[in-house]
């Protein structure tokens, strides 16, 4: 085992970065080490990008580079500031804040502001603290090392064995020659540190298209309290809205937590809305789904509610005539159910134009999903729609198996209806069968299967409907075909 | 006479009781004010009226599709223009057990399958959270909770807070509970449903035709109009809804309604009884 990260006191005490662990503990007896958790650091790295939604609406993170003595395992932090600088008071106001924020909250940061992604990247590692214009980045760069430029260990290595030690030393160079030796890599990367070459950030969170914000003068933890803010903030956001004629399907809550981290929820409406108590409730499901996950830290000193898909919502008049058209109020259910239980919790069935059964029906959300959450309770699969045909089907069950049980099974005859069978390990005497219905196998498909399905409805003694197949036909493709349970019957 | 007096006794001691905690009972005036008609005079079985909570028991896990389809059955006759939906809501670890709904087949019983929207949740507090929420909504027409082990948090009153939703929105929920045991509930109407062996199918001996259940009324009498009758029957699940099962053998077999399930557009033998040529 060996050191993955240390600290200004672990330097002093002469401990240094992929130290084997027993030599440290030599050097400094009294040494605690606990195992790093990547997937949580990462997870809280990016709680604390998101964060910096506070300073920009776009922040992203560089993912983590292999360069033998800057080893980052989570990534870099990437603000785009562009018309946001000047809100602090200038960019060299902004980073000073940015920067001192985290310091403040006892982190270690170094930053810089540059015109291109690479440029900043380069400066913020070998330079940090700097602010450079566009035309003075080149000569900014140049006395950097190569390693400055987001190059893999391999490339590093070969640069320096040719004596080409810095940014500088690449200005002059023939381009093709180097592109011979060295790849299209390193062209690329110098072209996007010198702004060249365009380069996108991909911001983390949506990038809102209306927003309303409150910061706080103190803190606050409840629940309630932050439920009621929310409340506020979607009067505010819906006034926005109305005045523009406007209605928004996606709202989006940024819980600012004053240890730097951010709460993200989501919700999705199922048609465009403006109504700020039913956004209000559908976030008070949304945080009920929480329940004990929910932790507000030291508390929150700033909210803000966003709205997405933002499209045209008309003023609408409420008649004395009018017929009471339950649509509505249902796709609000739907709403608040789907923030409740999560968007795939709430399905409805889609006809497939398939014959297997189990494909011939699509469960699919009835509200779009959110990306706060990623736990899928079951898969769907898609297909092409159904024709009207396609639904004429004969007898169907009422209710079917996910995964079909494979059952025991005697007939009379081997191609005849089954007379007994065994499932769930109780014994069915089947006094009457309809079938069979063959079912062939959709060759065109991927992963079809290759047996022909031989279904039968059967009824046993006491009344119950089953519907059951035998997979496989006898001889021609099968010697001993499995039979199946897949449904039932009322 | 006894009977009136204690009716009378216990609506003393309800507007007592509304007296002191001020408030009122929305859901027993209205049960006062109609009675629940499951029966109706022309002897058909009817479905029961919106806006109750109903228990609907099966022995076993094994029965989940007539349980199912008796508590659609009831559902189907709730839909209408302004409740175009029926919710059903099951524990999304259940579903191996008991079968997820399907479309076809839920064409094939004679309901849109866009009509029913499949809640999966994970656990039994969801569960309720959603019935209830549902139970509010003016849009839906019957909320079907399957529910094999329902733990501790169905109590009496998770009970009453649904039965209370359910008056209240007037839709009906429909709880299918499986077991012999049952326990304290706030439900209006409790029925025990098996299945029966169906009568043959037109033109097929050894196929089995339209679903039959037996249907038996474990609480809620007061609420069907017919005192005298048996709490028991056993009913046929037609294209045109529930049917009443007679004494095979007897003229009323072949009545309007009875038969096996129609398929196609309705035949004219639906007519029988009435004078053809007048």
């Amino acid at each position: 085992m060996r050191l993955q990260a240390t600290d200004a006191a672990a330097e002093r005490a002469g401990l240094y970065r992929s130290q084997n662990l027993s030599d440290a503990r030599a050097l400094c007896p009294g040494l605690v080490a606990r195992e790093m958790d990547g997937e949580y650091l990462s997870a809280l790295f990016g709680s604390l990008a998101d964060w910096h939604a506070y300073a920009s609406p776009i922040v992203s993170i560089f993912p983590g580079t292999f360069i033998p003595d800057i080893r980052t395992s989570f990534g870099d932090l990437l603000l785009d500031v562009t018309g946001v600088s000047h809100l602090f008071g200038g960019n060299r106001q902004m980073l000073a804040h940015v920067s001192g924020r985290l310091e403040r909250a006892g982190f270690t940061a170094q930053g810089a502001m540059a015109q291109s992604i690479g440029g900043a990247w380069a400066l913020a590692r070998f330079d940090p603290g700097k602010i450079v214009e566009a035309e003075d980045l080149k000569t900014c760069l140049a006395p950097l090392p190569v390693s400055a430029l987001r190059l893999d260990e391999k490339l590093v290595f070969g640069l320096e064995q040719m004596g080409l030690k810095t940014i500088g030393s690449l200005y002059g160079r023939n381009r093709k020659a180097l592109r011979a030796r060295f790849g299209d890599r390193l062209i690329e990367r110098l072209n996007q540190a010198l702004g060249y070459l365009e380069e996108r950030l991909v911001p983390r969170l949506p990038v809102p298209e209306r927003q309303s914000e409150r910061r706080l003068a103190e803190p606050i933890v409840l629940e309630r309290d932050i439920l009621m803010v929310v409340n506020d903030l979607a009067i505010r956001l819906c006034a926005q809205l109305e005045k523009e004629g406007m209605g928004a399907q996606s709202f989006h809550l940024l819980l600012f937590r004053i240890d730097c981290q951010l709460m993200y929820l989501a919700v999705n409406a199922a048609r465009p809305v403006r109504a700020p108590d039913h956004i209000a409730r559908l976030f008070v499901n949304r945080i009920k789904r929480l329940a004990g996950e929910f932790d507000a830290g030291f508390g929150i000193e700033a909210i803000r509610l966003t709205a997405g898909s933002v499209s045209q919502l008309d003023a609408h008049q409420s008649g004395v005539f009018e017929l009471v058209d339950g649509a509505k109020d249902l796709e609000r259910l739907y709403d608040r159910m789907a923030a409740r239980l999560g968007p795939k919790a709430i399905l409805r069935s889609r006809p497939v134009n398939s014959h297997l059964p189990e494909r011939a029906v699509v469960l699919e959300p009835v509200i779009a999903g959110t990306g706060d959450d990623a736990d899928a309770l079951i898969s769907f699969e898609d297909g092409e729609p159904a024709t009207k045909a396609a639904l004429a089907l004969p007898a169907r069950p009422l209710r079917l198996l996910p995964v079909p049980e494979q059952i025991s099974v005697m007939a009379e005859v081997p191609d005849g209806p089954p007379v007994r069978m065994v499932w769930r390990r109780l014994s069915y005497r089947l006094l009457k069968a309809a079938g069979p219905e063959r079912i062939g196998v959709e060759w065109w498909q991927p992963g079809a299967g290759t047996l022909t399905r031989d279904y039968y409805r059967v009824e046993d003694k006491a009344g119950r409907r089953f519907w059951i197949f035998r997979e496989g036909l006898y001889g021609s493709e099968s010697n001993d075909p499995r039979w199946f349970m897949h449904g039932f019957d009322p | 006479m006894q009977v009136v007096d204690r009716r009378q006794a216990i609506a003393r001691l309800r507007t007592q009781i509304e007296g002191i905690e001020k408030r009122s009972f929305p859901e027993v005036r209205q049960a006062q004010s109609r009675p629940y008609i499951i029966r109706a005079p022309d002897e058909k079985f009817a479905p029961a009226p919106a806006g109750l909570l109903h228990e609907v028991w099966s022995d076993e896990v094994r029965n989940s599709g007539a349980a199912f389809g008796f508590a659609l059955g009831q559902a189907r006759a709730l839909l209408g223009r302004s409740r175009p939906a029926i919710l059903f809501l099951q524990l999304a670890h259940e579903a191996q057990q008991t079968g997820l709904p399907y479309g076809p087949g839920l064409c094939h019983f004679g309901l849109c399958p866009e009509a029913l929207i499949i809640g999966r949740v994970r656990n039994v507090t969801e569960l309720l959270w959603a019935a209830e929420e549902a139970a509010g909504c003016k849009a839906v027409a019957a909320i079907i909770v399957d529910i094999i082990h329902p733990g501790k948090i169905l109590d009496f009153t998770a009970s009453r807070r649904l039965a209370m939703r359910a008056g209240r929105g007037k839709a009906s929920v429909f709880l299918l509970r499986y077991g012999r045991e049952r326990e304290a509930g706030a439900s209006h109407l409790r029925w025990r449903v098996a299945p029966v062996s169906s009568m043959e199918a037109l033109f097929d001996a050894r196929a089995p035709g339209c679903p039959r259940w037996q249907v038996c009324l474990e609480k809620g009498q007061g609420m069907v109009s017919d005192m005298l009758g048996q709490m028991r029957w056993v009913l046929n699940w037609t294209e045109n809804g529930f049917a009443l099962e007679q004494a095979v053998g007897t003229d009323k077999a072949g009545k309007a309604g009875v038969g096996p399930a129609l398929s196609g557009p309705v035949p004219t033998a639906l007519g029988y009884g009435l004078s053809e040529t007048a």
